[in-house]
């Protein structure tokens, strides 16, 4: 197995720190997949930094899961370059790339007791027997499954069992641990607690992440940085907040932040703001300033949650309430506004001073909060 | 389909008839109960019975002596040496087709075992007849290796150990396909893909997680081959000499020419024994095999 320790000189490293500290772990170029005639993964970059969190996120048929099989080697890509610390992985096995990998369906070895799965990855790279029992002793204390590890995996919930998976991959301290999905399998409740204990682990070695899901909050939760992709593009990879605040198309503004969307048409720009007149109601909406000319036609997104209500006719459009829906902390209220049959506006208000059904309303919002994407012409 | 051969029944609680449901269970299993009786555990007795009666009548074990001595004795080990070589290659051969199988897309695999399966349902008189056409001297196989200017070529490949072994192979090879080829589907290929994600080379997969994930699906079919071997009786009589003698044959000469039915009982009660035997072998091994690793466990 000697092949294995050139692939990785990091197991025989002692403690938890990672030795790969230096240099971008992860760097992905231009990577492009294509089935047939779809394009699954298109023109794909990004560098990840050591210790950092970063999600795949997007809908099924994304290009996420592509991006990330090709990343562990188990789907070759038709163009573009991998690389993993120094070294250009684009065409090599799995096997020879040294990366951890969590799969959704855990895929723990059901003929080997839950130690013996941890301890499988070290014993190929010929790991002192004591130090294997030492080291897979720690992890599995880590993970919080000491006393588990003489219980073969099906006697185990699938809770315990995704964290054996954990165990497996990060034991041998590889320099990027791929996850697809890993808590797609769980209930809500569980899948929440590890979330939590995902990010506590990886922030306590100090592991570098590639995390893949479709679940935004699951996303935002646990990343540093977050790649929103759909139809096999990233349409951004940037922190949450930006993602969140500042989103640079719809889709993400959507995606991640079930922006309501508003036609209008730029009116002025003064130095700070952009002013922009709604289609329907007429009304005037001051947004933080953009690079656009007057005239231009764009969408306004503004998420629920940055919109308050106000005396009618006081914010940039006035409505009726037409649902108000109480969810604990929150209501969530749409309002239809005058003057046009667009959709209801959602707006998600503290609970107290929530509005109530058929009173009538106005709309406001800061200039912060609001973002605006031209509309292409004929689009 | 692979474990119902080798698994323990489990272990029952008692008062089990003070149950209603039970009682009822057993009223659904009478007619089984009676099927068995009539047609299985009486015709067993009565052949034990049998084996142990002498001639005036009285008890006695002297057939087991016969049984057990002599000429006989020679025909039951060359059964077993003829059986375990049997069980051996189906293994290897059923081993390499089923895998080659289980990789294939559903359509062609369906195909595949059709091919292997089919041969089956034609008597076996018949096939061993073509094997016959084809080991003979003059038969394909010779004849092919001959115009390859094969040294030593033609081979006597008939009425010899190696025909009864490669006549008794192609007669097990489906069971065994079978049977492995059940067990290597259930096998999630995934696990592979696992193992190959945490650095380990093809080798090292098939010997660390494949094969003992198939491992009961071999101890099954090679048992199942085995056993079926044991008492097989056309092939080994067409395709063997005087030394391939088996059990089934002896046990057919004695009652047919003889008409020695207190020695045939013997003999076949022998050979249900070596059964017997052969399943607690598996059972020994397979349970062998699990305490090993639960000690290298703990």
């Amino acid at each position: 197995m000697a092949e294995f320790g050139v692939v990785t000189p990091s197991v025989k490293v002692a403690g938890g720190k990672l030795p790969t500290a230096t240099g971008k772990p992860l760097s992905v170029v231009a990577l492009r997949k294509t089935y047939g005639d779809v394009v699954a993964v298109d023109e794909a970059s990004m560098e990840i930094a050591a210790g950092e969190f970063v999600t795949f996120l997007g809908a099924s048929g994304s290009g996420k899961t592509t991006t990330l099989m090709m990343i562990a080697g188990f789907c070759e890509p038709d163009s573009g370059t991998i690389t993993v610390g120094d070294r250009d992985v684009t065409r090599l096995a799995p096997q020879k790339r040294g990366l951890g990998f969590v799969f959704q369906q855990y895929l723990l070895f059901p003929h080997m007791t839950v130690s013996e799965n941890v301890a499988f990855p070290l014993t190929l790279r010929g790991v002192p027997k004591d130090e294997i029992r030492r080291r897979v002793g720690e992890t599995l204390e880590i993970a919080g499954l000491s006393g588990f590890g003489g219980r073969k995996p099906r006697e185990l919930s699938g809770g315990q069992q995704q964290r054996v998976a954990l165990c497996r991959a990060l034991v041998y301290r590889p320099p990027v641990i791929l996850m697809d999905e890993p808590l797609g399998a769980l209930d809500k409740k569980l899948r929440d607690q590890l979330q939590i204990e995902i990010k506590a682990i990886q922030q306590e070695l100090g592991l570098t992440v590639v995390y893949v899901t479709h679940d935004q909050e699951e996303a935002l939760v646990l990343s540093d940085r977050i790649a929103v992709m759909r139809n096999g593009l990233i349409e951004q990879f940037d922190t949450p907040r930006e993602l969140f605040e500042r989103p640079r198309t719809p889709f993400v503004a959507d995606f991640l932040g079930a922006a309501n969307f508003l036609p209008g048409r730029v009116l002025q720009n003064t130095d700070e703001h952009t002013v922009v007149r709604l289609d329907q109601s007429g009304g005037l909406l001051t947004a933080r300033r953009h690079e656009l000319a007057s005239g231009t036609s764009v969408k306004v997104a503004v998420q629920p949650g940055r919109l308050r209500a106000c005396a009618p006719d006081d914010g940039f459009c006035t409505g009726t309430v037409e649902t108000a829906t109480y969810v604990g902390t929150l209501v969530r209220a749409g309002v239809r506004i005058d003057g046009g049959d667009a959709p209801l506006l959602r707006l998600e208000v503290p609970a107290g001073r929530g509005p109530v059904t058929g009173e009538r309303v106005g709309v406001t919002v800061d200039p912060e909060d609001v973002n605006l994407f031209p509309v292409e012409q004929g689009g | 389909m692979a474990a119902t051969l080798t698994a323990n029944a489990p272990a029952r609680p008692r008062k089990l008839l003070a149950s209603r449901r039970t009682r009822v269970g057993i009223l659904y299993a009478l007619p089984v109960v009676v099927y068995l009786l009539v047609l299985f555990v009486y015709p067993i007795l009565s052949t034990l019975f049998l084996s142990l009666k002498n001639t005036d009548g009285s008890l006695t074990l002297h057939w087991y002596v016969d049984a057990l001595t002599g000429i006989n004795l020679s025909v039951l080990l060359t059964t077993v040496r003829i059986s375990a070589e049997t069980a051996l290659f189906s293994l290897v051969f059923g081993f390499v087709l089923a895998n080659a199988i289980s990789r294939l897309k559903p359509l062609w695999a369906g195909v595949a075992m059709l091919i292997v399966v089919v041969p089956h349902f034609i008597s076996a008189l018949v096939r061993t007849y073509g094997w016959i056409i084809l080991l003979g001297d003059k038969g394909l196989v010779n004849d092919t290796l001959a115009k390859l200017w094969v040294p030593g070529a033609p081979f006597q490949l008939l009425y010899n150990e190696i025909g009864v072994v490669i006549g008794t192979t192609s007669v097990m090879l489906p069971y065994t396909v079978l049977l492995l080829y059940s067990v290597m589907r259930g096998v999630d290929r995934r696990l592979l893909a696992a193992a190959a994600s945490m650095g380990a080379g093809r080798v090292t997969i098939f010997r660390r997680v494949y094969l003992p994930l198939v491992a009961p699906g071999l101890a099954s079919a090679g048992l199942l081959s085995f056993i079926l071997s044991l008492g097989y009786y056309i092939t080994p009589a067409l395709m063997g000499g005087p030394d391939q003698t088996m059990i089934a044959s002896l046990i057919n000469q004695q009652v047919m020419k003889q008409n020695q039915w207190n020695g045939a009982a013997a003999e076949g009660v022998v050979l249900l024994l070596l059964t017997f035997a052969g399943l607690l072998l598996v059972k020994v091994v397979t349970s062998f095999g699990a305490s090993r690793k639960k000690r290298s466990a703990s």
